[in-house]
C-alpha cells in the first residue's frame, strides 16, 4: 500500500469512453474515477468486455477519453493532440503487451533502443542505456538475438526492458503472462515485483486472479464501471514460486 | 528520429524484401535509363552534326529546289525539281559576293569496275566543286572544263569507292568504271572527307555534269553549292543568290540556306526529336512511380502492427511518415542510380556505334542531375500517400491488426 500522502501518478475523474465504430455507440467505460499513487502495484481485473483493456489504453495515452479528465503526474493529458500523446507515451509510459510486440527484424538491443530513437537520445547513450535496461531483466547475454531466437519469457523481458528504458512514470502491462507457460509467467511477475520493490509504479490488466494476487491492490471492473478496489495484504511472492 | 536513423530503418526494410525491392525499382531503372540514353544520344547527334557541318566551311550556301514554308527552313515541295545548270551559271556571273557555284546532280546507282560491282552515289558536277568544297586529290586530276564541253566519260572517285572496286585507291587512276552500262575512265581519286549524318562522303563517283545529265537523261540538278567570296559576305551572297534566282525563275520555287540556318534547323529537328522520345521515356518513370506506390501501400498494410508498436513506444506522425517516405525515395533513388548507370552505358555504346564518337561527359551532367532529381521526386510524389496512410493509423487499431 502506498502512503496516502503520495502524489498520484494517475488520477482519473469520471472517465467515459464510447466507441462509435458501428451504428450503435458502444460505451466501454462509464464514469471511472481512480487514483494510482507512485510506487503502487495495481492489478485491474474483470471479465472480457468489462473495459479493462480500454482503461489501460487510456492510462497509456494510446487513446483519449470521450469525457472526464486524466491527470498523469499532475498534468492533464485527456485532451492532448496525437503527437503530444506520442511524446507522453514515449517519455512517461512503459508498455508491456500480451504478444510482446517486439519489432521482429531487430535484435533485442535495437528493440530496447527504439523508444530512445524516438526520444532523440544520442547514439552512444542509447546503447549504454539499452544495455543497462537489459541488465535489469537479466538479458545482456541475449542482447544480439532477434525475437525469433528468444523464448517467450525472454521476449517479454526484452519488452519490459524496452518499457523501462526511458524511465517512465508508470509501467503498464496488458495480460503480460497470457502467452507464457506458468514458469515463464512467474518469472515475469518476479521481474515486476522486483521493479516495484525498487519504486516503479505498475498497473497490470489480467483476467487471471493468480496473476492479480502478485499485485498489492486489485481493481475490479464490470460493464465499464469500477465495482471493487481492494488492497492485497499478502501479495504472492513470485520468487518463492520459482524456488 | 533523425534522418540517419530513418535511412537505416528504411534500408533494413528494403533489404528484407530484396527481390520485391528490385522489381519495384526496375520501373524506375528502365525509365531513367531510357531518358538518359535518348537525351544523350540526341545531344551527341546534335554536336556531331554541328561539327560535321562546320567542317564543310562557314562560307558555304545551299540552294535547294522548292519553296520552304514559313514555319520551316526546309523546302517542303521536294518533288518540284526546278534548279538547272543555267541557274548556277547565272549566279556565278551575276553575284560579285559569290566566289564560285557548283551544281550537283546526285543519284544512287550501281557501278562496276575492277571486276566488282557496288551501289554508290554518283554526282554530276562542275570542276569548281573542288574549290567550293575544298576537296583535295590523292591521285590523278579532278574534272576539268574540257570534260564538260566534250562530255567526256571520265570519273573522279572518293577513296572509299576506289578502295572497294580497285583495292588500292591510288591504282584506280586509268581503270575502267561502268555506270549505267557506259564505260568511264577513272582520272582521279580524292582524299578522304569523312562522313556527315552517318553518310560516307568518300563513297562517291564524280562525273562531268553534262555527261551525267545525258547518261541519266535528266535536265535539272539536285541542288547547288554556292561559295561566298569570304565569310563576311555570306549574307550578301545569300541575298544576291535569292535575287538572281527570283529573276531567272519568275517565282520563288527554291530555298537558299546558309550554313548557320541549316545547322540551326537541323539542331532544332534533333532537339524536338530528342524531347519527344525522352518524354515517352519519362512516362515509364511515372509508371515506375506507380509501382513504388503500389508496393508501399502493400508494405504499409503488411507492417500495420509494426507501425502500431512504433506508435505505442512514442513514434510521432512525422516519424512514421519520414520512415515510409525515406523508404519510397530510397527505392526510386537507388533505381535512379542504377538507371543512370545503365543509361550512360547504353548511350556510350550507341554513340560509339552510330555516331563514331563518345558522348561528351560535360554534356551528360545536366541530364544525369535531371533524371536523378526526377526519380527522387517520383519517390516523394508516389511515396507520400502510403506514408501518410501509415502515419495516420490509430495506434490501438494498428496494434490489434493481425
Amino acid at each position: 500500500m502506498s502512503p496516502p500522502s503520495a502524489k498520484p501518478v494517475v488520477a482519473l475523474r469520471e472517465i467515459t469512453k464510447v466507441y462509435r465504430t458501428g451504428r450503435v455507440p458502444v460505451p466501454a467505460l462509464q464514469g471511472v474515477s481512480l487514483e494510482i499513487a507512485a510506487g503502487e502495484f495495481v492489478a485491474v481485473m474483470g471479465p472480457s468486455g468489462s473495459g479493462k483493456s480500454t482503461l489501460l489504453n487510456l492510462i497509456g495515452c494510446l487513446d483519449r477519453p470521450t469525457s472526464g479528465t486524466y491527470l498523469l503526474d499532475g498534468a492533464d493529458v485527456s485532451r492532448l493532440p496525437d503527437d503530444a500523446l506520442a511524446e507522453v507515451r514515449n517519455r512517461r509510459i512503459g508498455f508491456v503487451f500480451q504478444t510482446f510486440n517486439l519489432l521482429p527484424r531487430y535484435t533485442a538491443l535495437r528493440n530496447v533502443e527504439m523508444p530512445m530513437v524516438y526520444a532523440g537520445v544520442p547514439r552512444a547513450d542509447r546503447r549504454r542505456r539499452a544495455l543497462e535496461a537489459l541488465a535489469q531483466v537479466g538479458l545482456v547475454p541475449r542482447a544480439h538475438h532477434t525475437p525469433q531466437e528468444l523464448s517467450g519469457g525472454e521476449q517479454q523481458r526484452v519488452a519490459i526492458a524496452r518499457a523501462l528504458v526511458n524511465t517512465p512514470a508508470i509501467l503498464l502491462a496488458d495480460e503480460p503472462t497470457g502467452n507464457l507457460d506458468s514458469r515463464s509467467g512467474e518469472e515475469i511477475l518476479a521481474v515486476f515485483q522486483d521493479l516495484n520493490a525498487r519504486g516503479m509504479t505498475i498497473a497490470v490488466v489480467t483476467h487471471d486472479s493468480n496473476v492479480a494476487r502478485h499485485a498489492r491492490r486489485i481493481l475490479h471492473l464490470r460493464d465499464g464501471r469500477l465495482v471493487g478496489d481492494e488492497p492485497v495484504f499478502d501479495p504472492r511472492p513470485a520468487r518463492a514460486a520459482l524456488a | 528520429m533523425d534522418l540517419l536513423e530513418s535511412v537505416a530503418v528504411a534500408l533494413e526494410a528494403l533489404r528484407t524484401h530484396k527481390l520485391r525491392s528490385f522489381l519495384t525499382m526496375l520501373g524506375v531503372i528502365i525509365g531513367v535509363a531510357a531518358v538518359i540514353a535518348l537525351v544523350s544520344v540526341g545531344q551527341t547527334a546534335r554536336s556531331s552534326v554541328a561539327g560535321e557541318f562546320t567542317s564543310l566551311g562557314p562560307d558555304l550556301l545551299w540552294v535547294l529546289p522548292g519553296k520552304a514554308k514559313e514555319d520551316s527552313p526546309f523546302p517542303t515541295e521536294v518533288a518540284r525539281l526546278t534548279l538547272t545548270a543555267s541557274d548556277a551559271l547565272a549566279i556565278r556571273r551575276g553575284a560579285a559576293s559569290v566566289a564560285d557555284v557548283a551544281p550537283m546532280l546526285q543519284t544512287s546507282v550501281e557501278v562496276s569496275g575492277g571486276g566488282r560491282r557496288t551501289t554508290t552515289t554518283v554526282i554530276g558536277t562542275w570542276p569548281g566543286l573542288l574549290a567550293v568544297r575544298g576537296l583535295a586529290l590523292q591521285a590523278g586530276r579532278f574534272l576539268q572544263e574540257a570534260d564538260m564541253t566534250r562530255r567526256r566519260r571520265v570519273a573522279v572517285l572518293g577513296p572509299t569507292l576506289a578502295a572497294r572496286l580497285y583495292r588500292v585507291p591510288q591504282q584506280a587512276v586509268g581503270r575502267r568504271l561502268t555506270v549505267n552500262g557506259r564505260a568511264f575512265e577513272v582520272v582521279g581519286v580524292l582524299r578522304a572527307q569523312g562522313s556527315i549524318l552517318g553518310v560516307d562522303l568518300d563513297d562517291r563517283a564524280y562525273l562531268p555534269l553534262p555527261t551525267a545529265q545525258q547518261l541519266f537523261n535528266i535536265t535539272y540538278v539536285s541542288f547547288l553549292f554556292v561559295k561566298a567570296s569570304d565569310v563576311e559576305s555570306v549574307p550578301r551572297a545569300a541575298r544576291d543568290t535569292q535575287r538572281i534566282l527570283l529573276r531567272e525563275h519568275g517565282e520563288e520555287d527554291f530555298t537558299v540556306l546558309t550554313q548557320s540556318q541549316l545547322l540551326a534547323s537541323l539542331s532544332a529537328i534533333l532537339r524536338i526529336l530528342t524531347i519527344a522520345l525522352s518524354s515517352i521515356a519519362a512516362i515509364s518513370l511515372v509508371v515506375g512511380g506507380i509501382g513504388i506506390m503500389n508496393i508501399m501501400l502493400v508494405s504499409v498494410t503488411e507492417r500495420t502492427r509494426e507501425i502500431g508498436i512504433r506508435k505505442a513506444i512514442g513514434a510521432r506522425r512525422l516519424d512514421i511518415l519520414t520512415q515510409f517516405l525515406v523508404e519510397a525515395v530510397g527505392l526510386s533513388l537507388v533505381g535512379g542510380i542504377l538507371g543512370t548507370a545503365v543509361g550512360l552505358a547504353i548511350s556510350w555504346e550507341i554513340s560509339l556505334r552510330l555516331l563514331h564518337s563518345a558522348p561528351a561527359p560535360a554534356s551528360m551532367f545536366p541530364v544525369v542531375v535531371l533524371a536523378f532529381s526526377f526519380s527522387a521526386l517520383v519517390g516523394v510524389i508516389f511515396g507520400v500517400y502510403p506514408a501518410w496512410r501509415a502515419a495516420s493509423l490509430h495506434p490501438i487499431e494498428a496494434l490489434r491488426y493481425e
